[in-house]
């Protein structure tokens, strides 16, 4: 299994439209809900939020990884999102976010290989020249490249 | 940037992304600092990584990275930062530097007692260990890994004596060929093993593998006298003396700073032989010979005390038999009895046999009715003592007393002291050279309920003082096993 086995080219939106942080994640779970990812969207959401309480997922460097943990989540998924003039995130450094990973993971599953995919992804975050290259994509393709090098 | 070795745990709500964030930005920003790092993962996959008792042991400081509760107790001693799961990843260099500018505080032992109850057996031991002086760790290390050995050589020892042994002038016999007698042979080879795997164990608790050679190799020696021309070995006592002499004779060899080509058959060559060696130097020419000597010297003294008034006599072959428990003095004692049994004086050996069964039976005795003093491991090992005991096998009880001497050799001595006296003052006899209630089952004792009488009275004097000398063990340790 490797990350692009989550995250699909439906997935992946170069121009995020929302202008918050609950804009934003309301437009990419719609997103993974049109794609038959999740069985109930405002209970998936209601997750991602509680999570947000427990503190903001912003970690810095210009980057979100919002997450919900929920029986709401039909199959593991990751949607990806390019917010190219930045969105507060209520970050730990204070920056805004540019880049938005929302991870949606079932509450059970079969094996535990989509945390594996996921765990990779976050270690691969700290990579400056992943993120630059994320930044700097400038279509699904060139994003769907790199996501592949995540396994 | 001055070498270190730190650790550091993360975890977060979710155990999803921020764990394995924390994880790698701290890795990262070690390795770009020269500071060799490990993490450990709390995530939702589960514990990854983890860190191992041997680790925290060397670590220079821990740093814990969570939004979730951590179990602290495996690193009581240790300097520990804790902090949000969020700062391991957005300030790793501080978190680091803070350990080599000597500004995080050691966790002490106070904080890890309140949340005792949910520490799992292997943080306990961890915790306990480092209160332990390490005198005493590597002790207990090598009296659990003897401990199996002396029961199965014990038991079946003591089932083949039982079941398939008969008296004779040169002690209990079995039938050689017969079906008990493998069965003894089997129990003997268990037995060969005890004193060097104490000695090795303890050897390996202090330098590591490089240990284990010499040190079975020095316990070896330690109990076969015939390496230094002495007729009786040094025993157990011998095997914990060659244990620590080996142990820090490799590790001391360990620390030499040697050429790098020679580096990789350090461990499993120079190591070992040098150490072996060096043991083996000591025993032989220096530890060896006063020990022969003494042997000797002791023999030659019992003979002279034979004209000794029969009270003094026994008190000294009582205090003799349960010093160290198949060691020189034991032996002398034993077989200045067997030597009487030939000239057919046999009053001698009666206080004797009733010695030899005490302080096995009385340590079984005190396990059983002081349960809350002994770990489980030990409570085992007293039912495999009393077993023991009953066919007069002294050794039994050298767990207990290798674990603790100072309170457990004279508990026993006291109460092998006290059986021999009134055995010699009421006119025990014993025809073979043996201990224990198989003799008098096998109709080798005059006197039998006085024999009996000795026995019972010397096993509840043992246990009662060996109680009132050992301290409870607290509740939450009690789980764990003697190491």
């Amino acid at each position: 299994m490797k990350l692009t086995d989550l995250v699909s080219r439906e997935l992946v939106n170069l121009h995020l439209q929302g202008s918050t942080r609950d804009e934003i994640l309301r437009e990419m779970a719609d997103v993974l809900a049109a794609n038959g990812r999740l069985l109930d969207k405002d209970a998936y959401l209601d997750a991602v939020f509680a999570r947000e309480q427990e503190g903001s997922t912003g970690i810095g460097f210009g980057i979100a990884i919002p997450h919900g943990k929920s029986a709401a989540v039909k199959t593991p998924s990751v949607a990806f999102g390019k917010k190219p003039e930045g969105v507060d995130w209520n970050s730990l450094d204070g920056e805004p976010a540019h880049l938005v990973f929302l991870l949606a993971v079932p509450e059970t599953a079969e094996g535990n290989e989509h945390l594996k995919i996921l765990q990779m992804l976050s270690r691969k975050l700290i990579d400056d020249e992943f993120r630059q290259g994320l930044l700097q994509a400038a279509n699904v393709d060139e994003v769907m490249a790199l996501l592949e090098t995540v396994e | 940037m001055i070498s270190m070795k730190l650790l550091a745990v993360t975890s977060c709500p979710n155990g999803i992304a921020h764990t394995y964030m924390a994880a790698e930005k701290l890795s990262k920003a070690a390795e770009a600092m020269g500071v060799d790092m490990k993490v450990e993962t709390q995530g939702s996959i589960g514990v990854e990584n983890e860190l191992t008792a041997e680790e925290i042991a060397a670590a220079d400081g821990i740093i814990i990275a969570a939004d979730k509760t951590v179990d602290k107790s495996r690193f009581v001693g240790k300097r520990l930062l804790e902090v949000a799961v969020s700062d391991g990843i957005r300030r790793p260099e501080e978190l680091i530097r803070a350990f080599s500018e000597g500004d995080v505080p050691v966790y002490g032992q106070g904080q890890a007692d309140a949340g005792s109850r949910l520490k799992t057996i292997q943080e306990i031991k961890q915790a306990r260990k480092s209160r332990q002086n390490p005198v005493y760790r590597h002790l207990m290390n090598g009296v659990s890994y003897m401990i199996p050995f002396v029961v199965v050589g014990g038991l079946l020892i003591a089932l083949s004596l039982g079941f398939g042994g008969h008296p004779t002038a040169h002690g209990m016999a079995v039938t050689p060929g017969s079906f008990w007698d493998h069965v003894l042979q089997v129990g003997t080879a268990s037995f060969s093993f005890m004193v060097p795997i104490l000695a090795g164990f303890i050897a390996v608790s202090i330098a590591d593998r490089p240990g284990l050679v010499p040190g079975m190799i020095g316990g070896y020696i330690a109990a076969n006298g015939s390496f230094y021309g002495s007729t009786a070995g040094a025993g157990f006592l011998g095997g914990i003396v060659a244990g620590f002499l080996a142990g820090y004779v490799a590790k001391w060899i360990k620390t030499w700073k040697v050429p790098q080509m020679i580096q990789p058959i350090m461990p499993i060559l120079i190591i070992p032989i040098l150490s072996s060696a060096v043991v083996a130097a000591i025993f032989i020419w220096i530890i060896g010979h006063p020990i022969a000597i003494v042997f000797s010297d002791l023999q030659s003294w019992l003979q002279s005390m034979q004209g000794a008034s029969k009270v003094v006599l026994a008190l000294i072959l009582g205090a003799m038999i349960s010093f160290d428990m198949g060691g020189p003095v034991n032996k002398v004692a034993f077989l200045f009895g067997a030597a009487m049994i030939q000239s057919g004086q046999y009053f001698i050996m009666g206080p004797i046999a009733v010695a030899i069964c005490i302080p096995p039976l009385g340590m079984g005795l005190a396990t059983f009715i002081g349960r809350r003093r002994y770990t489980k491991d030990e409570r085992d090992a007293g039912k495999a003592a009393f077993a023991m005991g009953l066919v007069g096998i002294t050794e039994g009880a050298i767990p207990f007393a290798a674990a603790d001497p100072l309170r457990v050799i004279p508990s026993i001595m006291i109460g092998s002291m006290c059986g021999s006296v009134i055995a010699m003052l009421s006119g025990v006899t014993d025809h073979v050279p043996h201990g224990g209630p198989v003799v008098a089952v096998v109709r080798a004792v005059d006197n039998v309920p006085m024999f009996f009488v000795a026995i019972l009275v010397g096993i509840v004097i043992t246990a009662l003082i060996v109680n009132l000398l050992k301290k409870e063990i607290p509740a939450d340790e009690e789980t764990e096993g003697v190491a």
